[in-house]
């Protein structure tokens, strides 16, 4: 809605009774659960702009018409009426009975999206036309579902702050088919959204070590021995670690190879970086994770009071950044 | 009101090509429907705009400066306006609309500008219903409403406006929809018997009687065909020599011109009634006079409508008749009364001042003939005897006449019509002692046996006089009766029920009578029934369905429930419904997921066929092999290389053939 200035002071009463109006709704219609179909009592409707205009037009037809008393005049007005009360009708067909199956949120990184996938179903006969999603402050998904579709929809939600976060409720709606009409319904699903830290911080990464026997770090001596050697390139090579640079001098592809002695691994630790406040810490760990699995190091990670079990791949790096996410514990 | 971000977004987003298309013919047709009254240039203007968008709609154009547009805006509004003078208000009104939505679509865009568009079209809709309402136009209407209709899809859909056809089915199923709400509201919506404001007078120039009679004028009349009044009867209809349908009473003459003057708003004395009594319908075209025609002297003020008795027994509507109007009477063959006239309204009818002497030839015979003559009656019957005998004839092209014009009729040209006769017999009359008056109406009509009503056009205007007898009151006294009998059989003659050598002049081809006779029963019945259903025929409605003593209650009652069972039969109509999904595939799929579902298992949304197979089979190992085999195919024909429909089919009669047995097997139940 545009708010001009002149109505600034209307702000804080509107969105105190926005907020009212929410948990009303919420305690009106109680958790959902997936997979779900939208019943009639959770969906709303109201008239937009365009339909309040349009409905003051019809009653300036309708008193022109009476006045002049031309019956023309009067059918028309009443059938447009009509046409306007059917796509009310037709309106709020696009959201009853549309079956939402499954959502899910992909871990995300804070001050960065998070990604929704939801997965909507529709069992009509009708397309349902012009539906919007939106989370929150999130910027608006649009879609349409042909007549017994399954479609996949993503939604971005951005400006999650760390941690296991619960979604705000989503909003359904579409102004189809005229735009005189929209209809809506609030979503309140058990949705939860892992939020690791932001990556960040320029620390370079603590040096390669490995358990000794009594329980001392072997420290390299060098930041670079890590690299080691290239080998041809394997179908399945993540492109990073490809040496583009030999490639582009004529060479064959190559790849980067680094040094994994076993049970070698560095050790990303809470408790030197004393410097810098918790979030910075958590951000600069975050970072680190990232660094070692980019050059496919092996790595742990250690918190005050939580330890990360040494797992192996995308776990170990979904187990690590989800104790940073969740720290404290 | 809900504020929907959407909005804000969606209103700027550019229209594609069918919405485009849509809008123009939807904007076009409504231009081509007022063409009859706006101004020449509107309708090219439009087109040539429509066919430069038509080529550059996909970008916004590029326009001349500000300065030659404000030139465009402010030429065109002008042009526009000056219009008023030769197509009335609305005539200008539809100009103005036309020379905005050109404007407009010079510089459409975005989906906002498309809907301005669209919104002028409707616009100019209504101003073509408010002016035109013939039954020919209504398919054009109805035509051009679903356009518009589709135009609202088209541009409620954004960027994913179906086809035109998709379109045009989407708006023509709501369109559908909506007609019984709008006929329940039609009849049922309360009518006003006045109005809100004063209606200026659309019509400028209506055919048809004035309040003046110019010998002349009638002859102009009887060149229209278009329809006057249709009369309807409840029962006898009158004989041919009593189809006498009385209007403007008129008083004042000149030597030239007879003229009406204001009406005398005194009650008149009550006429005693006898004879047969016909009780009727009239249904009166719009006029300029407000006499609300009947037949002869009706014995009552209708109801419903809002009228008033004038001294000479006319009826004047309060409210000027801009569209037909219809009101019930009764009429009497004959009447007598008043026993008594007052002497002003004798004087007024003996006057001759204004004449100011004319005529003396004229003056001279009536007071010979007067002096020969016994009484008023035995006057008026030699007067009648003169204009038989004295050699006149009957005319519609008569010679003209001097300015003693009555004298020049009745001792040199001897030619004329009804309207010379009724206006030299008057003056004898007066000249004589006469009290006499003009009365101009029509005569006779035609009989329309689809309508079962008697149609009178303008053709049929007629003039007569009325003679204040002692002892009889006011007398209809037809002089052109007498000197042409011929010409008023004819004008009298026409198909009339039981009478059919009556229309032997009229031309021999039956079916072209027949058809012209059933389109124009149609017209009556539609100007009538739909065009002229107003306050009254709405009260006459409830009354035939008893509900004529609740009236408005019962009008909000009838509205409230049949908008209600409306309303209940649109959410039944919109409920969600299972769709057919367009592929096959699934189809067959899913058919074969029904089978499992209540005996075995249903497909968990996650599962894929193949492992929705494995689990089955470890429900039921005995289905296992034939259920893995189809998912396999399944699988192939969905992902692998494209299948061919034959294919399809197979797969599609092996899920039709495959059946899970209900029974588990002995063995496997003793497991």
């Amino acid at each position: 809605m545009r708010s001009s200035k002149r109505f600034q002071f209307l702000s804080e009463p509107r969105a105190a009774g926005a907020r009212a109006l929410a948990a009303w709704a919420r305690k009106r219609q109680g958790e959902d659960a997936l997979p779900l179909q939208l019943r009639p009592r959770r969906v709303y409707i109201l008239p937009t702009r365009s339909g309040v205009a349009a409905g003051a037009l019809l009653f300036v037809m309708l008193l022109a018409g009476l006045n002049y008393n031309n019956s023309l005049a009067l059918l028309l007005c009443f059938m447009l009426g009509g046409v306007a009360i059917v796509s009310m009708y037709e309106c709020h067909r696009m959201l009853v009975g549309l079956k939402v199956e499954a959502g899910h949120v992909e871990p995300s990184f804070a001050a960065r999206g998070a990604e929704l996938t939801l997965q909507f179903a529709n069992d009509d006969s009708r397309t349902r036309a012009r539906l919007a999603v939106r989370c929150g402050a999130c910027a608006i998904t649009r879609f349409s579902l042909p007549p017994a579709a399954v479609q996949v929809v993503r939604v971005c939600y951005p400006g999650l702050t760390r941690g296991r976060q619960r979604l705000p409720r989503l909003e359904l709606s579409s102004d189809a088919p005229l735009g005189l009409f929209r209809v809506w319904c609030w979503l309140h699903l058990p949705l939860e959204a892992m939020v690791y830290p932001a990556p960040a911080g320029q620390r370079p990464l603590p040096p390669m070590g490995g358990p000794s026997r009594d329980g001392t770090q072997h420290v390299s001596q060098s930041g670079e021995e890590d690299w080691a050697w290239l080998r041809p390139f394997r179908e399945g090579d993540p492109p990073r670690s490809v040496a583009w640079k030999a490639y582009a001098r004529g060479g064959p592809l190559l790849v980067s190879q680094y040094e994994m002695p076993s049970g070698a691994h560095r050790l990303l630790d809470f408790e030197p970086l004393l410097d810098l406040s918790l979030e910075q810490r958590l951000s600069q760990l975050t970072q680190w994770v990232l660094d070692c699995e980019q050059r496919g190091a092996s790595y742990r990670l250690v918190l005050p009071g939580r330890k990360v079990p040494q797992l192996a791949g995308a776990a170990q790096r979904r187990a690590c950044l989800e104790a940073l996410a969740l720290y404290p514990p | 009101m809900s504020a929907s971000p959407l909005d804000a977004m969606d209103t700027g987003e550019r229209a594609p090509a069918q919405t485009v298309g849509v809008v123009l013919a939807a904007l076009l047709g409504a231009v081509a429907l007022n063409l009859h009254h706006t101004a020449i240039w509107c309708a090219p203007l439009a087109l040539a705009v429509a066919a430069w968008r038509a080529r550059t709609w996909r970008a916004r154009p590029k326009l001349p400066g500000l300065a030659l547009r404000t030139a465009a805006v402010i030429v065109l509004t002008v042009a526009a306006a000056l219009h008023f003078h030769s197509g009335g208000s609305m005539g200008a009104a539809a100009s103005l609309l036309v020379v905005g939505a050109a404007l407009k679509l010079s510089e459409t865009a975005t989906r906002r500008d498309w809907l301005v568009v669209l919104s002028a079209a409707l616009f100019l809709l209504l101003a073509a219903v408010l002016d035109a309402q013939s039954l020919w136009r209504m398919p054009l209407y109805a035509l051009e409403l679903w356009l518009l209709c589709s135009g609202l899809y088209a541009l409620g859909a954004g960027r994913d406006a179906p086809s035109p056809g998709m379109l045009l089915m989407s708006s023509g199923r709501s369109l559908a929809a909506a007609l019984p709400l709008a006929v329940v509201l039609f009849l049922f919506f309360p009518r006003l018997p006045g109005a809100f404001w004063a209606v200026p007078n659309p019509n400028a120039a209506v055919t048809g009687l004035g309040n003046e009679l110019e010998p002349g004028s009638i002859s102009q009349l009887a060149a229209s065909n278009d329809p006057a009044l249709r009369v309807r009867f409840n029962g006898a209809l009158p004989p041919l020599s009593e189809r006498y349908w009385r209007g403007p009473v008129l008083h004042d003459f000149d030597g030239a011109i007879w003229f009406r003057g204001p009406p005398n708003l005194t009650p008149p004395a009550p006429l005693q009634y006898s004879g047969t009594r016909y009780q009727y319908e009239m249904s009166l075209e719009p006029n300029e006079h407000r006499v609300l025609i009947a037949m002869d002297v009706p014995t009552a003020r209708p109801e419903g409508l809002d009228s008033v008795w004038t001294y000479d027994y006319e009826l004047i509507s309060r409210t000027s008749l801009l569209h037909p109007v219809s009101y019930q009477l009764t009429s009497y063959a004959q009447h007598r009364g008043p026993a008594a006239l007052p002497a002003a309204e004798r004087e007024m009818d003996l006057d001759l001042r204004r004449e100011g002497h004319r005529n003396p030839r004229s003056v001279q015979l009536a007071q010979q003939l007067r002096s020969r003559a016994a009484s008023d009656a035995a006057y008026v019957a030699s007067v009648l005897d003169y204009l038989r005998r004295g050699g006149f004839s009957y005319t519609l092209d008569p010679p003209l006449l001097g300015p003693d014009s009555i004298d020049d009729l009745l001792f040199s040209t001897r030619q004329g019509f009804c309207g010379h006769y009724a206006s030299a017999f008057a003056l004898l009359m007066r000249a004589g002692g006469v009290p006499a008056h003009v009365v101009t109406g029509y005569l006779g009509g035609e009989w329309n046996r689809f309508g079962n009503y008697l149609l009178v056009r303008q053709s049929a205007a007629h003039a007569w006089d009325e003679v204040w007898l002692e002892g009889r009151g006011w007398v209809r006294v037809d002089p052109t009766a007498v000197v042409s009998p011929g010409s008023l059989s004819d004008q009298l003659a026409g198909v009339l029920p039981g009478e059919p050598g009556g229309g032997s002049h009229l031309v021999n081809a039956t079916w072209i009578l027949t058809a012209a006779q059933a389109w124009q029963a149609a017209n009556a019945w539609w100007q009538d029934r739909v065009v002229g259903f107003n306050f009254t025929r709405q009260l006459s409605l409830l009354e035939q369905l008893d509900l004529g003593s609740l009236q408005w209650r019962a009008l909000v009652w009838l509205v409230g429930a049949a908008g209600a069972l409306w309303l209940g039969l649109m959410a039944w109509a919109q409920r969600p419904r299972s769709g057919r999904s367009a592929d096959a595939l699934g189809r067959a799929w899913r058919d074969l997921e029904r089978k499992l579902e209540l005996s075995v298992a249903a497909r968990a949304p996650h599962e894929g066929p193949l492992a929705f197979a494995e689990r089955v089979g470890r429900l039921r190992p005995e289905l296992g092999p034939s259920l893995r085999a189809l998912a396999r195919r399944y699988s192939r024909l969905r992902y692998g290389p494209a299948a061919s429909a034959a294919e399809l089919v197979h797969f599609r009669n092996a899920v039709r053939a495959w059946r899970p047995r209900l029974r588990r097997p002995r063995g496997a139940a003793r497991r």
